[in-house]
């Protein structure tokens, strides 16, 4: 007779503010709570302030995606404005959020998620000591080219935003530092090296050679086509994934969203873009952010009835009453009433990437699939990255001077390196007087929602085996394929405390 | 090059004693050959400022190091011990420094930490300010001569 047992494990080894509680049941996860234990409360801080200022404040809520939050608050307040900001200006935001991202990529798999290969419970694989030479934290050959590659590609950022992290050079209009064609050639020639290493060392081919990929035939014809394949980072991470059966756990509920990158008219017409949608494993809908709705039903807010859209929705937190039914810090976000995954993974789906549909409409959702869509992703931004840069002409239209902003609302949608990130403003009396913020892992982290129903990280984990309740190393593999981030923004240094940082406020 | 590189939240006061000494040192026109950079939370993101440099002073707010002294001269490889194994969306500046050996391009400067903490107080961001200029003023650096 089976019996069940409730278990706290603590994933704070994971990531900082995130702790998962998994009833077992015979050897095998049939429940999961997902819970951030820390308040954010950016919505509270910015009210108040003056308009613009959420250009400022809002990219400190993460080091890792601030230029995706200057992002989100800028269109947001491009909107407010009543704005289109020139197409170069677009493009210039995108090639700098886009930068963001290419290197997010490839630090989480092969410096946050890849050392989970080195775990104990994987000593038995035939690749475990190749998983040694390349991943061994500090030492290991791919790990140490990856800080170095990754470290080059952010002087796109320094070159056109002045820094990184935190960069303010996005306003409602446009931007406000001009790139000479000096810059953009010195941009272009860094993100050449970039794209030079990453072909050779995390593909093993062209990006063009990968792109001929369309289903999962193709990819293992791919494998084992040549060794640089077969030796690429990718190819490596293919065969080590396979082999610990990480393309059969975490599968989730199967449903996703995107919001794809800012865009115009212009800009659309000579290329492509990662676009917005909702969709499940076999069919895609046109996305509407009037459906997004936030639920607290079992979160550490005031209850109100429903889900509010974040237009209407209330940031006042309440941590007595209902003990033991709220558990979480996140609110429940939901399109359309459904709890949806995003990230890379779910960007793959709703651009109908062939080779990412052909395995999900096989397989369904996994571990596997969303960390190969991360290891991937710069195979579509760097091509357009490399299209922006050849189109923004350096002509000094860069920027459309907006009225003062008074009064209004907007909403700034963008891909973070995690998935979506909203911000939602409304500006009265030239100050704000309601802002509100849904991040990626707001979405993926989600605790249940009225119906009971879980968020994406929790449904993901039921129904997994798991070898050792001690070392539940399968449960860290499924949550490191989301890249939770629910922690940024403070890191004093206190001794005594070796293992993490000390911490005050999540980013959910 | 040397340089002094002020890094934590300003807005949030626990975190906010590099960026305090960063808007005091601002106020001054500093010796040549020095530069002045708030690091902010960039953790990785500052390799760049290390690798060409002579000698790199960081400030930071800190805890837990001396309940008597407001502000403390501390070793980057006492700091680079606090370090996590690897990297995670929270790894800052003792992951900076534990990896630093692995990554640098070039020779490594020589490194310092000037801590700040208790009470942000204007004589302990004043001390915090003329600590940092004066290991980056004199000939050697080793802590027992700077202290």
């Amino acid at each position: 007779m089976s019996e069940k047992k409730l278990v706290n494990i603590p994933f704070n080894r994971v990531e900082g503010d995130l702790e998962i509680r998994v009833e077992m049941d015979g050897g095998v996860v049939s429940d999961a709570w997902c819970s951030g234990t820390m308040y954010r409360g950016f919505e509270k801080i910015l009210i108040g302030r003056g308009a613009l200022d959420g250009l400022v404040i809002t990219p400190r809520i993460c080091g890792i995606c601030s230029t995706a939050h200057l992002t989100a608050a800028a269109l947001a307040l491009d909107m407010v404005a009543g704005i289109n900001p020139p197409p170069d200006a677009t493009r210039i935001r995108n090639i700098v959020l886009m930068t963001e991202h290419i290197q997010s990529d490839i630090r989480h798999a092969f410096l946050m998620f890849a050392p989970d290969f080195l775990n104990t419970i994987h000593k038995d694989c035939v690749l475990y000591d190749e998983a040694g030479y390349r991943y061994e934290p500090f030492k290991g050959k791919t790990s140490v080219e990856v800080i170095k590659e990754t470290k080059n590609v952010l002087e796109i950022i320094a070159i056109i935003g002045g820094q990184w992290p935190h960069s303010s050079y996005m306003v409602p209009g446009g931007i406000v530092s001009v790139p000479s064609v000096s810059d953009l050639m010195q941009c272009q020639l860094i993100l050449r090296k970039y794209r030079q290493w990453y072909e050779r060392k995390i593909l093993g081919c062209t990006i063009e050679r990968w792109e001929s990929i369309k289903n999962a035939a193709d990819l293992q014809t791919w494998l084992e086509e040549s060794k640089e394949h077969w030796k690429s980072d990718l190819g490596f991470f293919i065969r080590f994934a396979r082999a610990v059966g990480l393309d059969k756990i975490g599968r989730g509920h199967g449903s996703f969203i995107a919001y794809g990158y800012p865009g115009s008219k212009e800009i659309e017409q000579s290329q492509s873009i990662p676009s917005a949608g909702f969709a499940t494993i076999k069919e895609k809908y046109i996305f509407d952010q009037s459906k997004i709705a936030e639920e607290v039903d079992y979160s550490w807010f005031q209850d109100y009835k429903d889900g509010k859209h974040p237009f209407e929705g209330e940031t006042h937190p309440y941590a007595s009453g209902k003990e033991g039914k709220k558990y979480s810090w996140g609110k429940a976000p939901r399109y359309d009433g459904f709890p949806v995954e995003t990230g890379p993974m779910a960007e793959m789906i709703i651009n109908q990437s062939p080779l990412f549909t052909d395995i999900m409409t096989r397989n369904g959702p996994s571990a596997f699939l969303r960390e190969m869509a991360r290891l991937v992703r710069p195979t579509i931004l760097i091509p357009i990255m490399e299209k922006y840069l050849e189109e923004t002409v350096g002509d000094g239209k860069f920027y459309i001077a907006p009225e003062s902003i008074i009064e209004g609302r907007g909403f700034g949608l963008t891909q973070a390196g995690r998935g979506c990130l909203g911000h939602w403003v409304e500006i009265t009396n030239g100050s704000i007087s309601h802002y509100q913020i849904i991040t990626p892992t707001a979405w993926n982290a989600s605790p249940r929602d009225s119906k009971g129903i879980r968020g994406p990280i929790e449904e993901a984990l039921t129904g997994t085996e798991v070898k050792d309740i001690e070392n539940p190393v399968e449960l860290g593999h499924i949550i490191r394929s989301f890249d939770p981030c629910l922690v940024c923004t403070v890191h004093a240094v206190k001794k005594g405390q070796t293992s993490e940082p000390f911490r005050w406020r999540l980013t959910l | 090059m040397k340089r002094i590189i002020c890094i934590g939240n300003p807005y949030i006061i626990q975190d906010s004693g590099g960026s305090k000494v960063y808007e005091r040192l601002k106020q001054n026109i500093l010796p040549d050959g020095i530069e002045l950079i708030h690091g902010g939370l960039a953790g990785l993101g500052l390799l760049k400022f290390i690798e060409d440099a002579d000698r790199v002073i960081f400030i930071d707010q800190v805890c837990g190091f001396s309940d008597a002294k407001e502000v403390i001269l501390i070793n980057a490889s006492e700091i680079a011990s606090m370090s996590e194994d690897r990297y995670g969306h929270s790894s800052g500046l003792p992951y900076l420094l534990k990896t630093l050996p692995y990554i640098c391009e070039g020779k490594i400067p020589d490194i310092f930490v000037v801590g700040i903490q208790n009470a942000l107080s204007v004589q302990a961001i004043d001390e915090a300010a003329f600590l940092a200029l004066k290991i980056l003023t004199q000939e050697t650096c080793d802590k027992d001569s700077i202290v």
